[in-house]
């Protein structure tokens, strides 16, 4: 098993390209002209929106026990 | 707001859009074209890059309000500095102004007929007994619930509405470029061809792009495979260090991720349509997918009319059909390139660019590439290298 992660946004870096959720296989993001929102219970820790964002504004952070 | 109800429902007004409401629009059919975006056009995720053949093809007016510049062709560069010009007499192509090109045609479709909402965003399809009846959406705070007949999910890379219609549109993230762009103001390049400088070091599976807008002035910009560890800026920034180009002059940034290796199977279900980035139509050796929206979108069109012309759905299937049949045929032996260049070692790409600009570049413009390939076959360093003659003999 992938370690179990919650995604997070820099809203700094963020251009609210979507590009993060068009490579997600779950639709556990989804990007509104004005917010990035992650859907925890969809999440499958692939990771891939990590890796794929254009300008690094995505990373992960571990979920507690119980999470 | 509430209890709309229409013939189709287009979500998404970029390009694939607007060329589906128009045309089904014109056809005499109640149509309403959705974005999320307060603009339509704004940000965009394109380094504008167009054949000048899409305007007489698709019937879009050659309007100078979304045209920056006219290029005569092409100059590309091998890591090592080799160079191959490929230049018309006429115009080849254009570098458009997306933002004001998809607001215009997103006007055309509402001249045609259309009904267009921006700043409306789909949240999720309407099911009834089974079937996808309409979509729900949010125009600014207010929730809308848009009955139709027929959905189409022109809703970019995201694809969210057409997943949620049950449409499988996943790829691999290996099949997806991550791109980053500025539009600045850059000297010492003919601003009447597009650059493009490959190598893996410099932009690993893609390329670096100058595209200008302007005589000092163009959209600079980088795709690389989606999922390198490093990022698409990484690599641009880089770039621009090591050829002492000053990045000072930044009038806009652009990011987007595209897809670039393979199409999606089935773009019908039901009476739910799949075009342009959500069905990944896009041609996988350099990027750009306007065209194949287009493309794309003129043969959803021709079906919706139909189907609701005859009062019969299963019609939509055509479109699945026609497409693979004429577009997605030859995408799919672009794609299979494409491939095949994904292999290509630095060195490799020094020798093919350095025998290209010795050879007939008149036919190289005219996409003549098996000959390209046979004079390849014949240089020296390839002739020695069974890798070599292995890949391009992939190409034939």
């Amino acid at each position: 098993m992938p370690e179990k992660i919650r995604v997070v946004v820099n809203e700094d870096k963020c251009y609210l390209c979507g590009g993060c959720a068009g490579v997600c296989p779950t639709l556990a993001i989804n990007v509104s002209p004005s917010r990035w929102e992650f859907f925890q219970d969809k999440c499958i820790y692939c990771r891939i929106c990590i890796t794929a964002c254009p300008v690094g504004a995505l990373s992960a952070e571990p979920l507690e026990v119980g999470e | 707001m509430n209890g709309m109800k229409y013939d189709v429902v287009v979500v998404g007004a970029g390009i694939a859009g607007p060329i589906v409401a128009r045309n089904v629009a014109k056809a005499g059919f109640s149509v309403l074209l959705i974005d999320k975006k307060p603009a339509i056009g704004t940000p965009k995720q394109c380094a504008e890059g167009i054949s000048i053949k899409v305007f007489e093809k698709y019937d879009i007016p050659y309007d100078r309000r979304f045209i920056n510049r006219e290029i005569y062709g092409a100059k590309l560069y091998s890591p090592s500095g080799y160079e191959l010009e490929l230049r018309y007499k006429d115009v080849s192509g254009v570098i458009l102004e997306r933002k004001v090109f998809d607001k215009m045609l997103a006007y055309y479709a509402a001249k045609a007929g259309a009904d267009v909402l921006a700043r409306t965003e789909a949240l999720d399809v309407i099911r009834k007994d089974g079937r996808v009846v309409g979509i729900k959406a949010k125009h600014e705070d207010e929730p809308i619930e848009i009955q139709a007949d027929v959905i189409v999910a022109a809703d970019g890379v995201e694809s969210t509405i057409a997943r949620k219609a049950g449409i499988n549109t996943y790829a691999p993230p290996h099949e997806f470029d991550s791109s980053y762009e500025y539009e600045m103001l850059i000297e010492g390049y003919d601003p009447d061809l597009i650059h493009l400088w490959f190598g893996n070091e410099v932009a690993p599976r893609g390329y670096v792009w100058v595209f200008p807008k302007d005589e000092d002035r163009a959209n600079v910009g980088i795709g690389i495979n989606s999922d390198n560890p490093q990022t698409a800026k990484y690599y641009l920034d880089k770039w621009l260090k090591e050829n002492n180009i000053p990045a000072k002059k930044l009038l806009e940034i652009n990011v987007g991720v595209v897809p670039v290796g393979g199409f999606v199977k089935e773009l019908v279900k039901d009476n739910v349509l799949v075009v342009g980035d959500a069905a990944r139509q896009v041609n996988p050796m350099h990027g750009g997918g306007m065209a194949e929206a287009m493309g794309a979108g003129t043969i959803a069109s021709k079906w919706i009319v139909k189907a609701l012309e005859e009062e019969n759905l299963a019609l939509l299937k055509n479109y699945t059909t026609e497409w693979w049949e004429t577009d997605g045929k030859r995408l799919e032996k672009v794609l299979k390139v494409r491939k095949v260049t994904e292999k290509l070692t630095d060195e490799d790409l020094d020798i093919f660019i350095q025998v290209l600009s010795g050879a007939d570049t008149e036919k190289i413009a005219g996409g003549d590439y098996g000959e390209v390939i046979k004079a390849l076959l014949k240089h020296p360093k390839v002739i020695l290298s069974p890798r070599r003659i292995k890949l391009l003999r992939e190409l034939l």
